[in-house]
């Protein structure tokens, strides 16, 4: 007690100087609408820029989050495109189509693109509803490959680059289809092959899936026609397809899960088997 | 000490009322930019005895300020400023102390303490009060220009008019 007496006599002035101006700006802050205006402002330029750091920060870290949802979200868009593509092809808009395709949204975890024949690991597999032979697009434009074998939480995925590769496409507006083959190591080119010559096709037409298959459905975009020629003897284009995708810098894809797949291939197999 | 008391409260409602009525009414505008105002009430905190304890100041210097505040609408601001031109008062006197030191009882006039001494305390104590006024009525140094010429206009006429105030009634407490 003695010493805040003596702090008091020693440094009263002091503080009662403090406490009176505190008092007297407190009173022209609550009671100037000038000097109101200019300390919200000046307080708000220094409270926004503490704010925007620390929104900085939180934005970095929820980027995954975000990712994940901006993923889900493409999904369902794509899912959307693809029906929206088969209800412009005539056929009859019925709840059985509309829900055909759906999506999964993965991450691409490893990825070989220089070799012969290139495979991806995806971070979804059984667990997901990934299973054999579904379709890997990287939009709705472009394609990356088929699920070739898949184990709890992981998928192994053929690329498109790969020489086993045969991928039926089509033309977009133009009538007939073909195989989509990857035969030289370009990985931005692929080639269409089996389209009959007397078929007419310009450069820069847009190549997109056929559907003859459980795979891909119909409309995905894949290229667009960059040169084609007649190989002497032959009877159908070689079409060098340019890919809309590039499949060295790719990080996600969709794994197209057709609900319907193994009720069209049981039918199938029963028709070669009789 | 007593003695001091009377005088120096019916000196501070003096110089109060004469602020009010008629220097508030004196304030003028040169081509709109600068405003010149008659800021004579420091005069009450200055010539407060040499020894006057600072609290006894900086709470007069409160409640004067917040008497003309509400005069002038501007609450607070001529309070801050009075605390802080009682706050330094001393600072300052004891800066330009004369070199036969002052008397216990010595009142700061022209009287006691010559009139060369009586002009460097007040002009530097009422520039450095009108400097905070203005500061404080801007209350931004973005409108740094714009303070200091209002400072300067507004301590010429102030210093004027308490210099021919000081040598016609020659204080005597």
């Amino acid at each position: 007690m003695y010493n805040v007496i003596q702090l008091l006599i020693k440094y009263g002035a002091h503080i009662l100087f403090v406490v009176l101006e505190f008092i007297c700006f407190t009173l022209i802050i609550n009671n100037n609408d000038a000097q109101k205006d200019i300390f919200i402002n000046s307080s708000s330029i220094l409270t926004g820029k503490i704010e925007e750091q620390r929104s900085n920060l939180i934005e970095y870290n929820n980027l995954k989050n975000l990712n994940d949802s901006l993923l889900r979200e493409n999904a369902t868009l794509i899912e959307n495109l693809i029906t929206i593509d088969y209800s412009n092809d005539n056929i009859p808009p019925g709840d059985s189509i509309l829900s055909q395709y759906s999506l999964i949204p993965s991450k691409i975890i490893n990825s070989t693109i220089n070799l012969r024949n290139n495979y991806y690991t995806l971070n979804t597999g059984s667990r997901q509803g990934v299973k054999p032979d579904m379709g890997v697009v990287s939009s709705h434009t472009g394609l990356i490959g088929i699920v070739r074998n898949v184990s709890e939480n992981f998928a192994h995925v053929i690329s498109i680059l790969n020489r086993q590769t045969k991928i039926s496409c089509a033309i977009k507006n133009r009538v007939g289809h073909g195989t989509l083959v990857w035969d030289d190591m370009d990985p931005l080119r692929m080639t269409l092959g089996s389209i009959p010559k007397h078929e007419k096709i310009a450069i820069g037409d847009t190549i997109i899936t056929s559907g003859y298959s459980t795979i891909f459905p119909r409309g995905i975009l894949v290229g667009t026609i960059e040169s084609y020629t007649v190989p002497p003897g032959s009877n159908s284009f070689a079409i060098t397809v340019k890919l809309f995708n590039d499949l060295t810098s790719i990080k996600y894809g969709y794994v197209i899960q057709n609900r319907y797949a193994e009720e069209q291939s049981k039918l199938e197999k029963e028709v070669i088997s009789e | 000490m007593n003695k001091y008391i009377f005088p120096n409260i019916i000196r501070i409602i003096v110089i109060f009322l004469v602020q009010v009525l008629i220097f508030k009414q004196m304030t003028f505008t040169v081509d709109n930019t600068i405003f010149v105002h008659f800021l004579i009430y420091p005069l009450a905190i200055l010539l407060f005895p040499v020894k006057t304890p600072r609290i006894i100041l900086m709470i007069t210097g409160f409640i004067m300020g917040l008497g003309l505040d509400l005069f002038y609408d501007s609450v607070g601001i001529h309070a801050a400023t009075l605390v802080f031109t009682a706050y330094i008062r001393n600072i300052v006197i004891a800066f330009i102390e004369p070199f036969d030191k002052y008397n216990v009882i010595d009142v700061p006039t022209i009287r006691n303490l010559g009139i060369g001494w009586f002009v460097s305390y007040l002009s530097i104590l009422l520039f450095i009060h009108i400097l905070v006024y203005f500061s404080i009525e801007a209350f931004s140094f973005v409108y740094f220009f714009e303070i200091f010429i209002n400072t300067i206009f507004s301590f010429i006429v102030s210093f004027i008019i308490i210099m021919l105030s000081q040598l016609i009634f020659r204080p005597k407490f």
